[in-house]
């Protein structure tokens, strides 16, 4: 079993979600990046989710949209991005889900990609633009592929995405891109309990964690939240001292660690 | 099918739109080049290009679905002042996305939209053109789909708008085939149309892929073929995956998508329609390419011979057939889709003729 599978299994069991980070790979830069990463899992992070630059994100808002097209001027790829996840893998023990564009993937020819990230210590695959129909391809490698679903999907999405019985299932909070503002907190509990009693898959929930309260506002309804642009923020805040940065992570993620223990908004 | 539906749709198509448009037999340049051009004259359409045909029918079935709202992307204004139009003559709301570079080139179309009634959003970010302004439209549609339909103005994107796009093309050719048959009486032997995403050339070849009649599409050249010099994507690129369609791209050995360059902005994009990278590879359709040179000689030609300014998008296809003219039969006929009008060109070309002043 994965690691990832075994995680989120562990948290399924708890009633605290697992924490997972979203950051972008090789930014600001390799060094400062990998300080983040180290961070990220000092401030009790359970999962690491390594974004790959592309020049067309379009699943991506305004503020993770910024960090590809600066990754992509500097001419970041997907092999860069192998390179850094097999250097994050020996410098912490988080399981990485590298998230990248199909088509960067495809040109590399996916069965070249996926012996790569194996090889690189990937755990786990997210696709954004790759329609669950699609998802076949990624198959068959050891490597956990994992489905997202919206609250605009319909039964019939929800019981393909169980059906693949994946380490878990990536639950989109917002009718949107990332970083978006997130729907009426009880329709987002609804979908979480629709898509819940379709599947026995763990649930993450991502897009629109904006900071610790939706974390502990959600935190009885998945067994992971997601945290992508909260952190693309702090990064772009504090970017520019490179040696209060990792602090500033540090501490973010403590305050999202008692969120999940519903101890925020008690503070 | 649903005979009402096509009954309301023919209804603008006839009196609001203006069709059919005419087949018009180039008297003064048939007779200089020795084969016989025609110019199938979408450019006579109202809003003074094919992009209405596609607009209405689309707005129509939008208004079919429920949704109050259109969402538009654009390259030369040319599909957004479609669209602002139908929407205005459906009494629906329209938001527009356009690249700031192609806002600053087309400002004309920018302004006409605008009066429309449509809100016209700057898009700044990444190669601010087209393909940037595609992106932010999919954006707001993934947002907004309840009650907004996004029109997408190519034979592009996800299934099935290549082929919505198409059908309400196809128009274009369907009646190039009823004219040229009361015209000479018989098949044309070549029908050329520019391919940018490709939703005029598809539209004229659609009718006629089961025809004995050669089918060239027209690619931009651009200042050459370097990568971020042109938008050639069926000549120079590879397979991949933009928009939610397998097709050929222009990009980069690690499949970053690349810039482009065309001196007409609704070429200027990195993708193109999946069905024409189907008929490249299958052989039926040959597809070539001219440079922003030969497209302005060929602007400047057709003015001055025809009296007809057509659109650059539509100049590339012009361009084309000066170039094989010399090498065909004298018997052949060729028609070239017109399909825009080149009033939103002039300051463009102005400033091109003018940096070549400078160089000479």
């Amino acid at each position: 079993m994965s690691a990832i599978r075994e995680l989120m299994l562990h948290y399924q069991q708890k009633q605290n979600p697992a924490l997972i980070a979203f950051i972008m790979a090789l930014l600001p830069d390799e060094d400062l990046c990998l300080d983040c990463i180290k961070a990220l899992e000092q401030g009790g992070c359970d999962i690491l989710e390594l974004g790959v630059p592309f020049t067309d994100p379009l699943a991506d808002g305004e503020i993770i949209e910024r960090f590809h097209h600066r990754g992509t001027r500097q001419g970041l790829n997907l092999k860069r991005g192998l390179e850094f996840a097999h250097r994050v893998k020996n410098s912490c023990n988080m399981p990485i889900i590298l998230f990248s564009y199909y088509n960067p993937l495809y040109r590399m020819g996916p069965d070249k990609f996926m012996q790569e990230a194996k090889a690189a210590g990937i755990e786990g695959l997210i696709v954004p633009d790759l329609p669950l129909d699609e998802m076949h391809v990624l198959d068959g490698y050891g490597i956990e592929a994992i489905p997202m679903l919206a609250p605009s999907s319909t039964d019939e999405r929800v019981q393909m995405a169980a059906e693949r019985q994946a380490a878990f299932i990536y639950c989109v909070s917002v009718r949107g891109v990332t970083g978006k503002r997130s729907l009426p907190e009880q329709e987002i509990k609804d979908y979480l309990q629709k898509v819940r009693i379709a599947a026995r898959t763990p649930l993450a929930l991502g897009f629109g964690i904006s900071g610790p309260q939706p974390v502990e506002t959600f935190r009885d309804y998945t067994d992971a939240v997601v945290v992508g642009s909260y952190l693309a923020r702090i990064i772009e805040e504090y970017e520019d001292c490179p040696r209060l940065l990792p602090e500033q992570i540090e501490k973010a993620f403590l305050k999202l660690g008692e969120a999940r223990e519903g101890k925020y908004g008690s503070i | 099918m649903d005979p009402e539906f096509q009954a309301e749709l023919d209804y603008y198509l006839k009196n609001y739109v203006g069709r059919e448009s005419p087949l018009y037999l180039c008297e003064r340049l048939s007779r200089e080049l020795g084969v016989r051009i025609y110019l199938k004259r979408e450019d006579l359409n109202h809003t003074g290009s094919h992009k209405i045909n596609n607009t209405l029918g689309q707005a129509l079935l939008a208004q079919k679905m429920g949704k109050e709202r259109l969402i538009a992307e654009t390259g030369a204004g040319q599909h957004g002042v479609a669209t602002a139009t139908a929407a205005a003559v459906l009494g629906m709301k329209c938001t527009v996305y356009m690249g700031a570079r192609d806002m600053q080139r087309q400002r004309l179309n920018v302004f006409r939209m605008q009066m429309l009634g449509a809100e016209v959003k700057e898009v700044s970010k990444g190669s601010q053109t087209l393909k940037d302004a595609t992106n932010e439209a999919f954006r707001d549609f993934i947002q907004s789909f309840e009650y907004s339909h996004m029109l997408i103005g190519s034979v592009v994107g996800p299934h099935p708008y290549p082929m919505i796009v198409r059908d309400f093309q196809s128009v274009i050719g369907r009646e190039v085939k009823e004219q040229f048959k009361n015209l000479e009486g018989r098949l044309p032997s070549h029908i050329l149309a520019c391919v940018g995403g490709g939703s005029n050339s598809m539209g004229i070849f659609y009718p006629f892929l089961d025809e004995p009649v050669e089918l060239i599409g027209v690619e931009a050249g651009g200042r050459g073929i370097n990568p971020g010099e042109h938008c050639a994507t069926l000549g120079h690129g590879d397979d991949g995956i933009l928009h939610g369609a397998f097709s050929r791209l222009l990009q980069d050995e690690n499949g970053q998508i690349l810039d482009t360059h065309s001196i007409s902005a609704g070429l200027d994009y990195p993708g193109v329609g999946p069905e024409h990278a189907y008929l490249r590879e299958n052989g039926r359709v040959t597809y070539v390419h001219v440079s922003d040179e030969e497209t302005i000689e060929a602007f400047l030609k057709l003015s001055e011979y025809e009296g007809i300014i057509p659109a650059l998008e539509s100049a590339h296809a012009v361009a084309y057939a000066l170039k094989m003219a010399p090498d065909l039969s004298a018997g052949s006929s060729l028609v070239i889709n017109l399909s825009g009008r080149g009033d939103k060109d002039a300051e463009e070309v102005y400033r091109y003729l003018e940096k070549r002043q400078e160089v000479l």
